[in-house]
């Protein structure tokens, strides 16, 4: 008779001693596995830079956004990306670093993207995040604002929302607000 | 002229009845590999198959499930998750 169950338990005490004896050792997590595969399929293009401010730490990082097309087109866009440890369960936290002028970004730099809230599903993964975060600058969005005052300007006057974004890409005032540089 | 068989050895390899290569969609690791909280594939790290027609490790499926914002529904599909009985494979 074969002796897959016994070999299967000695296997298994072999582990749990070692489990004991080298604990020094960091154990990686299942979010970081995750994270990992994420990022070998990512494709940045040229549009998107990722940068480790800490390159042991795969968790936490920032991704600038600089659209190459649309009324953004000019500018560079700071985002910092965190991933707890409950990823892929939970989605990645996303925030703006800078202020700026965003129907779908608030002056704090929350983002409302849909699948970074209620539509996250653990089979997304973090290059449907950036593609998503692309495209609300391709496209911004008034019918789910963050930014209530530009996706009003937006769905009122598309050419005023235009200079607007312009106005507060180059760190100009818009509605008494005064906006970040953020052209290159 | 006879043979005489001294000696010999079984040797056997298992999968899951899944098409190889295809990936767990929710820690990305393949079926026939574990969730990334167990040890050793196979019976103590099973599938999980859906009516929808999707599956996963069932450790990974179940941590989706049991959290509220899952709302119940297939991480793939968004229908509510239903997994297959064994008997109607």
């Amino acid at each position: 008779m074969l002796k897959i169950w016994s070999m299967k338990q000695q296997q298994q005490q072999a582990e749990n001693a070692e489990g004991g004896a080298g604990k020094k050792k960091k154990k990686v997590t299942a979010a970081q596995l995750r994270v990992q595969r994420d990022l070998q399929e990512l494709t940045l293009g040229n549009t998107m830079k990722m940068t480790f401010p800490n390159p042991d730490d795969i968790l936490n990082f920032t991704l600038s956004i600089e659209p190459d097309e649309g009324m953004y087109k000019g500018g560079v866009f700071n985002f910092s990306f965190a991933v707890n440890q409950n990823f892929p369960h939970d989605p990645p936290k996303v925030k703006c670093t800078q202020k700026i002028y965003h129907p779908n970004i608030d002056l704090e730099g929350n983002v409302c993207l849909n699948i970074l809230r209620e539509d996250w599903k653990p089979v997304l993964n973090l290059n449907a995040v950036i593609v998503g975060m692309q495209f609300l600058f391709l496209e911004p969005n008034a019918s789910d604002p963050l930014n209530k005052q530009a996706a009003e300007d937006l769905r009122a006057n598309r050419e005023a929302f235009k200079r607007n974004v312009r106005t507060s890409m180059s760190g100009g005032t818009v509605h008494n607000i005064t906006f970040e540089r953020v052209l290159k | 002229m006879k043979v005489k068989i001294k000696e010999w050895n079984a040797i056997a390899t298992w999968h899951w009845d899944m098409p190889e290569d295809e990936v767990c969609g929710i820690c990305r690791v393949q079926f026939d590999g574990t969730c990334p909280t167990c040890k050793f594939p196979g019976d103590d790290c099973s599938l999980l198959l859906g009516k929808c027609g999707h599956s996963f490790h069932m450790h990974c499926l179940l941590q989706w499930i049991q959290q509220e914002t899952s709302k119940g529904l297939c991480p793939m599909c968004r229908q509510k998750f239903e997994w297959k009985q064994s008997d109607e494979q």
